[in-house]
């Protein structure tokens, strides 16, 4: 057997293997080896319940305690090492529906769910919102990230960039349209928890009311256990609260997802910091029996240069974003300096800007192309005003009569690539000049404030002072400890964090069990498995990804008001109708190749097969050249491609994208269907050479036999000897 | 970006052997940028997203 293929794959073909090569004899055997292969067929393609692994492991059993042959028992005993050594695959398989290595096809995932962080099931979350099924769609993204809301406005989106559409034209806007289905089932009420279950009496303290530990706390709810929640700030929601400007995520979004965790009976105890307001031991002595550490990275990097920490006017970005988000809208000034170039320098700018501001610069070392921050942030912030200034290094800071009056800089200029093909900014010597300002925002970077777990001598902390954790369950160092979010990652995304807080919730969980932890992060859950909406291909490659309505610049620069608008129903629905259906279509090629190699047609010009280098793609060529000869179907091993007679035609699909439509023909003596013109014409030119006999003419294999017997009877009478 | 080799950093996990020769997309350039230093997000080619140390890899296109 191949160890490096899916072993649940490689049993089906392994059983089937012994049958076809006849090697099992008796009767009875090749009755049960029948009846194992079926249970392993149900698991390789997600029709598998939970009794499937019990039965295949009593019949492995029963095979080799009945020893009929030798070929019998050995049948038995192979079956038997195999679900031992693999049964969390085979289990994996029958929880998940959900084979990583794509070696099942039909449950190989979606690059888009495959990269989802918390492994959310979005091509079957797309579907249900084309079809207008809001609340179910909500239901599907909720079991697998209880921010759907949140991260519908301001998720990172990694699925996007894995999208397959992108690779054809632009991606789907994923993003915006979980934001829309949120939108849709809040404000009819229908935003609801998924079912939980029975209270199990263990306590689970978590520290930290960012996305990270309020994810842990919600899975670890939904399981069963009491959770009580410590955070050192008034408020809960962690960055998502204080980070986050108002503009790009309202409070009540996160109010309202907060809510619902503590619907699950939650505790949040907020202002309350371990090691200032409790000691650990204290929660020891409260009953908690276990620990999710995930108390964010709140502090700033230092710019490490004179006058820094001389001024009250120097404020760090983490420092000014969380005192405007609790309510502080004081100025930093008239004029100020934000030093950086990633997302929170930009959304510091942008904060000052709506705070009146009267000059707004962000400073960055390296040059436009090079700024970490997200392309259309920096545009917005300057369509708001914000100015920026690149290729500009700060030396010091400058101030009078104890206030800040300015920032001297150097500029830069970009070093050769050095072996990484990485530019360094080089100060350019003599090029020192200031620039007056009253208020400098540095926003460098953040860190991990450790404050208050100086207790916990045994956990182990990374050379990025970060908590040292196996990735694949977020167990620490010690025992009954576990960590989440930027406390683990460093200042990371929020989707991150969650998925974070859900493995540390699910090793809690296997902690309280007392089952080992995975030594491999969790496989994504396939939740729905739902019916291609059907759509013309010329429509499927006509649509474009929607423009999302902004608010305008006037108001945006002098109010926090929600800066993107989202989507309009119709646009939401049109934009669902672009998904290409990867979890159904595995992306294999054998449909393109048939059709070109076998076929010598090549009606199928599908270029975004290829990851690396894709080709172009045109599903309307289909239409031209497809004879709808149904070999592409034939070949597909996950039934993405179909072909069936509908209303007087033969369709083909690919996924519910009806790449070709023909008008069927029937046979002129008997009324069977033959097929398309189109096929009847490319067989007829196949076997001109072979047998003329039919002409023009539509029969079906049967009458032209009886035909051709007729003439043959006619024109040759029989010999007689 | 290709994972070309295994990493020697401490954030480099036994699992992720399995990753060397795939390919990806930096997800979140946020930090790789600024320092060489810093864990970079990728999503691997119908593998998943991770966190990896930049020594691991190298940009192919």
């Amino acid at each position: 057997m191949n160890i490096s293929r899916c072993q649940v794959i490689e049993t089906y073909d392994w059983i089937q293997g012994k049958q076809d090569a006849g090697e099992l004899t008796h009767p009875r055997c090749r009755q049960k080896a029948s009846e194992a292969l079926e249970l392993v067929h149900d698991i390789a393609t997600g029709s598998a319940g939970n009794e499937h692994l019990t039965a295949l492991t009593s019949l492995g059993k029963t095979l080799e305690q009945e020893g009929l042959t030798p070929e019998c028992k050995q049948l038995g005993q192979k079956l038997s090492q195999i679900l031992q050594e693999n049964r969390e695959v085979f289990q994996s398989h029958i929880l998940t529906h959900t084979c990583p290595s794509g070696d099942c096809p039909q449950l190989t995932p979606s690059p888009c769910q495959m990269a989802c962080p918390a492994g959310i099931d979005v091509p079957s979350y797309l579907t249900l919102i084309g079809q207008g099924r809001y609340e179910e769609a909500i239901r599907i993204i909720r079991r697998d990230n209880p921010f759907a809301w949140v991260c519908g406005l301001v998720c990172t989106h990694p699925c996007e960039f894995m999208c397959v559409r992108g690779r054809m034209d632009s991606p789907i806007s994923i993003m915006q349209l979980k934001g829309f289905a949120a939108e849709k089932a809040i404000s009819a009420q229908r935003y609801i928890n998924p079912e939980q279950q029975e209270d199990n009496g263990k306590k689970v303290c978590v520290l930290g009311a960012g996305p990270g530990g309020l994810a842990g706390a919600y899975y670890l709810a939904l399981m069963g256990y009491r959770v009580t929640v410590l955070e050192s700030l008034p408020v809960a929601g962690g960055m998502m609260m204080v980070g986050i400007p108002r503009y790009r995520l309202p409070r009540e979004v996160i109010d309202r997802e907060v809510s619902m965790i503590e619907d699950l009976g939650v505790e949040i105890r907020l202002n309350t910091k371990v090691g200032r307001d409790v000691s650990i031991q204290d929660l020891k002595n409260e009953g908690f029996q276990a620990f999710l550490l995930a108390i964010g990275a709140h502090t700033s990097y230092k710019l490490g240069i004179e006058g820094e920490d001389d001024y009250q006017q120097v404020e760090s970005a983490v420092d000014f974003l969380r005192r405007v988000n609790l309510g502080n809208h004081r100025k930093p000034g008239k004029r100020v300096a934000i030093v950086g170039g990633g997302n929170v320098a930009i959304d510091a700018a942008r904060t000052c800007i709506r705070l009146g501001c009267e000059s707004v610069s962000v400073l960055y070392r390296r040059s436009h192309d090079q700024m970490p921050a997200h392309k259309e942030e920096v545009i917005e912030a300057e369509e708001e005003g914000v100015g920026f200034s690149f290729l500009t290094v700060p030396s010091r800071i400058v101030g009078e009569q104890g206030k800040v009056c300015g920032i001297k800089c150097l500029r830069a200029e970009l070093s050769e690539p050095d072996a990484n093909g990485r530019q360094k900014p080089m100060p350019v010597e003599g090029s020192e000049h200031t620039m007056e300002v009253d208020a400098v925002i540095p926003a460098i970077g953040q860190g991990v404030d450790a404050s208050g777990l100086e207790d916990l001598q045994e956990i182990s902390w990374t050379k990025r002072n970060t908590i040292s954790v196996h990735t694949s369950s977020m167990e620490t160092h010690s025992p009954g400890y576990f960590a989440a979010g930027d406390v683990v990652t460093g200042p990371a995304t929020i989707v991150e964090a969650i998925a974070g807080g859900k493995k540390a919730a699910l090793a809690i969980n296997r902690y309280f069990e007392d089952i080992p932890q995975p030594s491999m992060p969790p496989v994504p859950v396939r939740r729905r498995k739902l019916d291609f909406p059907n759509i013309p291909a010329s429509l499927k490659m006509d649509l474009d990804r929607p423009n999302v309505e902004v608010l305008n610049t006037e108001r945006r620069r002098i109010t926090f008001q929600q800066v993107h608008l989202g989507l309009t129903e119709d646009k939401a629905n049109s934009e669902c109708k672009r998904c290409l259906r990867c979890d159904v279509c595995m992306r294999c090629g054998k449909c393109v190749q048939i059709c070109r190699d076998q076929m010598g047609i090549d009606a199928l010009q599908i270029g975004y097969l290829d990851f690396d280098n894709p080709g172009r793609t045109d599903l309307k060529i289909a239409a031209e050249r497809c004879i709808c000869c149904g070999a592409c179907a034939t070949n597909c091993p996950t039934g993405a491609m179909q072909m069936y007679d509908q209303d007087g035609e033969r369709v083909l699909s690919l996924c519910g994208t009806e790449l070709n439509r023909l008008k069927l023909e029937y046979c002129e003596y008997c009324g069977k269907v033959l097929g398309p013109r189109r096929y009847h014409d490319y067989i007829t030119n196949r076997l001109k050479d072979i047998s003329p006999a039919l002409g023009n003419r539509s029969i079906c294999i049967d009458c032209a036999r009886k035909h051709s017997g007729q003439v043959h009877a006619e024109t040759e009478p029989p010999n007689k000897f | 970006m290709e994972i070309f080799q295994s990493s020697g950093d401490e954030s480099w996990e036994t699992y992720m052997e399995e990753f060397i020769g795939m390919h990806g997309v930096i997800t979140d350039p946020d930090a790789n940028k600024n320092d060489p230093d810093d864990l970079v997000e990728v999503s691997l080619d119908e593998k998943g997203t991770f966190r990896f140390p930049q020594d691991c890899l190298k940009i192919i296109s």
